[in-house]
């Protein structure tokens, strides 16, 4: 009854709103309360009100953002006489229309995100039987080890737990290839990891047949085993120790409890982040999809299985037939799916497993089309808004989560429609420089200013635009593909373990070239328009300078494929940790300084070792994770560094047995809470116009870069060709 | 020479008090020679120069004229322009009508070879000839075919398309006009007992004078009778519905019967036994039963209506039979606005969503070879019109330009002399603009009759270069179609009061009332009846029907009944002070300076003039120049942000100012009261004629309006506060509309009601999703 009033009251308040954003006011007014509206918003995010300031905030912005709708919507479309504008321009008109509507069903997710879940540890004693799946393709076995180790190393009575090594690239489908190299490298294959899985202590399983890809990898692995609940890893997502005791507990709480799912930490940087170096003070671009989209969603019920990291009820899985595999995510995909027969998610804003994210924009690139497609199919297949069994909530937060993959179409469009008027002459948006003010302008900057409030330290201005654009030019045709034909996109793993040592052009770079030129030239366009154009000035120079913001970030998307080649393959993780480093038999007191997949820098107390050769060997030992056995690891030295009475010392490890393995991936996964610290480090909210001044200085310093990459490759190329002339 | 001997007979002539002594030098001697040069200088194009020395003929030589120019001389400007009105004529009239005698006179830049001026008459050409007489007035004596002029209405066309001597650019076309005398340009006839009126329906042949006015001289013996005031008035208004000229008005008289001139009806009025001394051969009739009619004065030879009757009962029965058929059953709702008598075709009256097709506007297609094409039409909205602040109309514009037309070209919209839209041209090559949607803001759109203009700047490289003979290119430039179409939509309607525009433009509130509307003479005499029957016809006239009132002797009568006070400032009662806010003080103060100069300072002017001074500090600049760029740019002053209306400050007539309207509400607020006063009855009667005419009526506005005789100026005290005045039924939509308009007006309060809704909006989705979902 009393929610019943609180959504009338809602209901009404949101009418009156309504009712007076859509007065045909005249421009003087509409500019007035666009003023009054923009300062009440900066004055509240200058004040970073939080709670109810918030929501008056974003409700400050819808009304203005109601208002443009409006005003665009009656006003601006080119006459319908005039189909050479009013094409285009309805078209720009759908792609704002469609922006707007992820805005709105954003605002509904995250408007009042659920905070993050206190620890709620297993009830000891009671600790349901667990099998952990770690469904593999073409990972290489050092990886696996390491993943293997760790998830075997969680703090779980061992007599429930079972780990479950899912092997796809061993299948006897492959092992009787016609193909004789494909035949001889996955009876390698699986020769390999039978025998790590046997060291590890860990249950190796493969199949007959490659069939439904992922899903049907982890439906096998459910077809094998019995335990309650099943979590699943991918093969580069090591868990911490204590990702079962922080997960296993919601089951207990909730019987109707399908999803336990965690974020995704990586502990390399995505192509974008190592190109533009930003990994280590901006936060990364899930984050905001972890710190706060699935937050959002959770308070609806609506967070949805990401594919890893997550643990699942045997028993909901049962019902709904196992993994589904109609898309090629069938994570979201089984979600929905449970979600729809009445069972529920919950979300654990810790992360509590690192993994590795594509290293080349190509294959990042390929991750991408992939997700898209799959939203594309889910969306086509599954409809969620009309999908009997989700509650509203949670049939816009499906909507949202899928209709977000048709950002290249508004994204295409929003780069090319300035082009219409300055190349080609046509009107596709009809409004004066007034009017442009006074609606326009003030829709912008209060969109500019929701996002910012939003999403402020997870996503900085302008990078969700960058992301966006980088992605768009090769995802447009996948997700045309995907539309037209929803079956055929198959699932392809993606590389993560590639690595670039090398500074290039991305292989697939050269569109974005293109692009830029084309939008270069428009600049020129502008400049010379306004000159010999004087009595429409106003607008080219309106239309130039919407250009002119596409130039930006297409010439920050110019560094983003200009690869930078880095010396060490894996990125390595702060840990600061007491060992003792052993040398010629002697044990030195040391601390590990970091540490990566490969190898770990260790700090020695030692007057009198000095620089060492290359190769030579060495022992940590140190003790593990919540034990106080000490254990030996094998290192081979690579550098030394004296300063005074320490000694940086950088070694490689060689894991000699399974156990080093272990101790691998005790020392990087074993403490979940430094990854918290690191996201929270890089978590800051620079504002809008901090953030945008910082923004255009990297697009521009990224520019730069793009086209040295650009002509110093050319150079090489013609080089290479004209010494290959010479020589013939 | 001729003018200004003229412009003396005519003031003389609007002096009631002289009209006995007009008969000696009204007999237009002046004339003479116009009515004559024509027949002489036929076919030469008015070569001989008529001696411009008045000579002094007798009067019974004086032919009988018709002038046709309703508002005095005529000035056609600019490259293109087309005139059209009608003109009444009695059947007798329409027979023997036989030349049509046109004088002009053009500014010396206008290029003979390529400017021609044409003449029709009921859509037949009657002449097209070169523009060619920039010395002095030419006239042309121009041949009407026999059987052209129709009994009634006669449709008159004036085009002219000039063209300048040497000068190609757009500045040079406002060097261009020709200039259409008024004196000389009239309608003769073969017969002269076509003076003689003699239906009913002949009052509508009544015409204009030289000047464009119309008068009728009301002779009534028992004027001062308590008793005639109504029926007077209600004549008064039924001879104005039915004449509808643009400039009438009435005076009245007790004793003195003069001969009529051109544009003058003299009414005689008042029963058998009162009337006999002023016209021997009253119809036979009049002494037992109700008589209206026309007879011939046989002293002047003029035509004089009567109405008479044994008793005044009889009199308004006979008064009946004029104003009755002007009446209207219930408000019904006119389609348009009445205006051909100075502009055809009529005004449509739009009330909400209208399209309307050029042609329907009286627009037809046409192409246009000069560098400055402007033509209009006009269209009427009703009195509670309220979109002014926030309405847009729209022009689909179906047009062409040919490829020599320039980018920066520009086509602009006018409301009513005020820009309202500019389409620039952008593209080189020439064009086509189908159905092009232009925004004309309402700003300028006011009660009643709009005139709305189109104006086409077109620029091409041959006018930069401009060679000889470039100007006289007959190559077409621009095409308008009138497939075009304007169309309004809906727009917020309520009344406003107090509301002068409303009530200049359509009557209203008046025109609408169902009862008797009082009516508040301080005292009963030639001038207050004058001006209120002058008043009581332009209301009339706008409302399209005779408004019924009753004369109340004492203010305390009128309750708070929407009524009319009229006569000198000081004999007004008390609450008129109050509720017009005009300042008590100047019951007493107000009329002419004695010593011609204004004895206070104007505190106003004053403050202005120190502001100025002190305009050199640096703050204040930049706040001063921050305010003209928002002035530029987006119309906007400091003191258009406002939450809402603050109240009003008490008017003080100056004392340059001899005629007021104001207008207020009645005591609670139900009832719309409008006074016309001036410092004395004469002012009242001499300064409503000139008020009357349509240029001066046409601004009257806000919530005080002021005529000052002396500079010929008409002022307006904008409105500030006014209330609301319900004249529809309640809707929605309506609401909707209205609310739009205020906020627009009142900036802030929108502004302010935004953030409030948000606010609560805010709070209201803060305790929904606190509610709904999971929280924790």
């Amino acid at each position: 009854m009393r929610k019943a009033g609180i959504i009338l009251f809602w209901a009404i308040a949101s009418l009156c709103v309504i009712a007076l954003v859509t007065l045909p006011i005249n421009l003087q007014t509409q500019l007035i309360a666009s003023i009054v509206v923009v300062t009440f918003m900066a004055v509240i995010k200058i004040l970073k009100a939080e709670g109810t300031w918030r929501l008056t905030a974003l409700a400050f912005g819808t009304a203005i953002i109601m208002r443009y709708v409006y005003w665009r919507t009656t006003s601006t479309l080119p006459p319908l006489n005039q189909l050479e504008n009013f094409i285009p321009g309805f078209l720009l008109y759908l792609a704002e229309m469609y922006s707007v509507m992820m805005l709105a069903l954003s605002l509904f997710v995250v408007s009042m995100p659920l905070p993050s879940r206190p620890s709620r540890a297993a009830s000891p004693g009671k600790y349901p039987s667990v099998d952990v799946f770690v469904p593999t393709y073409n990972e290489d076995a050092h990886l696996l080890a390491n993943t293997l180790a760790a998830a075997k190393a969680m703090d779980y009575p061992a007599d429930k737990l079972t780990v479950w090594l899912l092997d796809d690239g061993g299948t006897l489908q492959k092992r009787t290839s016609a193909n004789l190299l494909e035949d001889q490298m996955a009876k390698a294959r699986h020769q390999e990891l039978q025998v790590l899985s046997e060291d590890l202590g860990v249950r190796y399983l493969t199949r007959d047949r490659n069939e439904h890809a992922k899903a049907g990898n982890l439906n096998n692995g459910m077809k094998h085993s019995q335990g309650e609940l099943i979590a699943v890893f991918d093969a580069d997502h090591a868990p911490a120790r204590d990702f079962l005791l922080e997960t296993v507990g919601y089951f207990e709480d909730d019987p109707r409890l399908f999803l336990v799912q965690t974020p995704h930490f990586f502990l390399n940087p995505d192509p974008v982040e190592r190109n533009l170096r930003t990994f280590e003070k901006m936060p990364s671009e899930n984050e905001m999809f972890y710190g706060i989209i699935q937050r959002g969603l959770d308070k609806w019920n609506a967070s949805f299985f990401c594919g890893s990291a997550a643990v699942l009820r045997r028993q909901a899985l049962d019902q709904t037939g196992g993994f589904s595999g109609v898309s090629i995510t069938e994570d979201c995909e089984t979600a929905i799916d449970l979600h729809a027969s009445g069972w529920n998610s919950v979300y654990v804003d810790r992360p509590l497993i690192a993994g590795l994210q594509p290293a080349t924009f190509a294959s990042f690139i390929g991750q991408r089309s992939r997700w898209a497609q799959g939203m594309m199919q889910i969306l086509r297949f599954k409809f969620p808004i009309l999908k009997r069994g989700l509650s509203i909530p949670q049939r816009l937060c499906y909507m949202s989560s899928t209709l977000f993959w048709l950002f290249p179409f508004p994204r295409t469009i929003f780069l090319f429609a300035p082009l219409c008027y300055l190349f080609f002459d046509l009107e596709i948006f009809t409004a004066s420089g007034g009017e442009f003010l006074g609606y326009t302008l003030a829709y912008m900057l209060v969109n500019l200013m929701m996002q910012n409030y939003l999403y402020g330290s997870f996503r900085w201005p302008w990078i969700s635009e960058l992301y966006e654009y980088v992605q768009t030019i090769h995802l447009l045709p996948a997700v045309i593909s995907a539309i037209l034909n929803p079956r055929k996109p198959s699932f392809k793993v993606t590389a993560k373990d590639e690595s670039v040592l090398v500074s290039r052009l991305s292989e697939i770079g050269r569109p974005f070239f293109i692009i830029f030129g084309i939008l270069l030239l428009a600049l020129f366009v502008t400049a010379y328009r306004v000159y010999t154009e004087p009595y429409k000035a106003d607008v080219t120079l309106v239309v130039g300078g919407w250009n002119l913001l596409n130039l930006i970030l297409a010439g920050c998307g110019l560094g983003v494929v200009s690869e930078r080649g880095e010396k060490s393959a894996t990125r390595r993780v702060k840990v600061t940790r007491r060992c003792e480093f052993g040398l010629d038999d002697r044990w030195y007191p040391a601390t590990i300084d970091d540490v990566s997949v490969y190898g770990a820098r260790v700090n020695v107390y030692a007057k009198s070792i000095g620089s060492l050769a290359i190769d030579t060997r060495g022992l940590i030992r140190f003790k593990t994770h919540g034990s106080d056995t000490e254990e030996i690891l094998p290192v081979a030295v690579r550098n030394t560094q004296v300063e005074g009475d320490i000694v940086t010392i950088g070694c490689l490890y060689l894991p000699e047995v399974a156990r080093d393995h272990s101790l691998v991936a005790d020392l990087i996964f074993a403490n979940s809470q430094q990854w918290t610290e690191f996201q929270l480090s890089r978590r800051g909210n620079p504002g809008l116009f901090r953030g945008t001044l910082w923004f255009f200085g990297l697009a521009f310093y990224q520019t730069s870069r793009g086209l040295a990459y650009f002509f110093s490759n050319r150079g090489a190329r013609n080089k290479a060709r004209s010494s290959a002339g010479a020589t013939r | 020479m001729i003018r200004p001997v003229l412009l003396a007979l005519t003031l003389l002539a609007l002096s009631n008090a002289s009209l006995r002594a007009q008969t000696l030098p009204f007999d237009m001697t002046p004339e003479r020679p116009a009515l004559t040069s024509p027949t002489e200088g036929q076919g030469e194009n008015g070569t001989t120069e008529q001696p411009a020395t008045p000579v002094v003929e007798p009067v019974e030589t004086e032919s009988f004229l018709r002038y046709i120019l309703p508002d005095g001389n005529l000035g056609l400007t600019g490259e293109f322009e087309d005139r059209t009105w009608s003109v009444y004529l009695t059947p007798r009239q329409a027979a023997a009508g036989t030349k049509l005698n046109l004088g002009y006179q053009n500014s010396i830049f206008v290029a003979p070879e390529v400017s021609r001026l044409s003449v029709e008459i009921n859509n037949t050409e009657i002449a097209d000839q070169a523009i060619r007489s920039p010395e002095s007035v030419t006239e042309l004596s121009l041949d009407l075919p026999k059987d052209l002029l129709k009994p009634g209405s006669n449709l008159i066309r004036i085009r002219s398309s000039q063209r300048h001597r040497t000068d190609c650019s757009v500045q040079s076309t406002y060097e261009l006009w020709s200039n259409i005398d008024a004196e000389k340009t009239y309608l003769s006839f073969t017969d002269d007992t076509v003076k003689t009126l003699q239906s009913l329906d002949d009052i509508r042949a009544i015409g204009v004078n030289e000047s464009g006015l119309t008068r009728f001289n009301f002779v009534v013996p028992a004027l001062e009778q308590p008793g005639a005031t109504i029926p007077l008035m209600r004549l008064a208004q039924g001879l104005a519905v039915l004449a509808n000229m643009p400039n009438q008005s009435f005076s009245f008289d007790t004793s003195s019967m003069s001969a009529s001139r051109p544009g003058e009806m003299t009414v005689l009025v008042g029963t058998a036994t009162e009337l006999q001394a002023y016209l021997p051969s009253l119809p036979a009739g009049a002494s037992s039963a109700p008589v209206a009619g026309f007879v011939e004065d046989p002293k002047t030879g003029s035509p004089v209506l009567v109405l008479s009757g044994p008793t005044w009962q009889a009199i308004r029965t006979a008064i009946e039979s004029i104003v009755a058929p002007t009446d209207v059953v219930a408000p019904i709702r006119r389609d348009v606005i009445t205006t051909q008598r100075w502009r055809s075709p009529d005004a449509p009256f739009l009330f909400s969503d209208t399209r309307l097709r050029f042609s329907q506007l009286g627009l037809n297609t046409g192409e246009f070879s000069g560098r400055r094409f402007r033509t209009d039409f006009t269209i009427g909205v009703p009195s509670d019109f309220y979109a002014a602040a926030y309405g847009e109309a729209v022009i689909l514009l179906d047009a062409a330009y040919s490829s020599n037309v320039l980018p920066g070209s520009h086509i602009d919209i006018y409301v009513n002399g005020s820009i309202a839209s500019t389409v620039p041209i952008t593209s080189s090559g020439g064009g086509i603009l189908r159905h092009l949607p232009i925004n004309v803001t309402m700003r300028h759109f006011r009660p009643g009759v709009n005139t709305i203009a189109i104006e086409a700047i077109l620029a091409t490289e041959d006018d930069t270069v401009c060679a000889p003979g470039a100007t006289g290119s007959d190559t077409p430039r621009f095409a308008l179609f009138d497939t075009s179409e304007f169309h309004i939509p809906d727009f917020a309607r309520i009344g406003q009061l107090p509301n002068l525009a409303a009530m200049a433009g359509t009557g209203a509130p008046y025109g609408r009332s169902l009862e008797a509307v009082p009516l508040f003479l301080d005292r009963i005499d030639a001038d207050t009846l004058s001006a209120a029957a002058t008043f009581l016809g332009r209301l009339a006239a706008g409302a399209g029907h005779p408004i019924a009132i009753e004369t109340v002797a004492s203010p305390a009568m009128i309750g708070n009944r929407s009524a009319v006070f009229i006569g000198s400032l000081s004999q007004m009662p008390q609450m008129i002070f109050t509720q017009m806010n005009i300042a008590e003080a100047s019951r007493n103060t107000w009329g002419p300076d004695p010593g011609g100069q204004a004895q206070g300072v104007d505190t106003q002017a004053a403050l202005n003039e120190w502001r100025d001074k002190l305009q050199g500090g640096f703050l204040n600049g930049q706040i001063t120049m921050f305010e003209g760029w928002l002035k530029r740019n987006f119309d906007i002053t400091l003191t258009s942000l406002r939450f809402a209306a603050t109240s009003e400050t008490s008017f003080t007539p100056s004392s340059e100012a001899s005629l007021l309207v104001a207008q207020g509400p009645s005591p609670d607020g139900t009832g719309t009261w409008t006074i016309v006063a001036a410092p004395t009855g004469k002012d009242l009667h001499e300064n409503m004629l000139t008020l009357s005419a349509r240029a001066n009526w046409e601004q009257l506005a806000g919530r005080v309006t002021t005529y000052q005789s002396g500079t010929k100026t008409v002022q307006t005290v904008p409105v500030n506060a006014f209330e609301f005045m319900q004249t529809q039924p309640a809707s929605f939509s309506n609401y909707r509309l209205i609310a739009a308009n205020w906020m627009s007006t009142n900036i802030l309060s929108y502004a302010v009601l935004l953030a409030g809704l948000a606010v609560i909006l805010g709070l209201a989705t803060a305790t929904l999703l606190g509610n709904l979902g999971r929280r924790q």
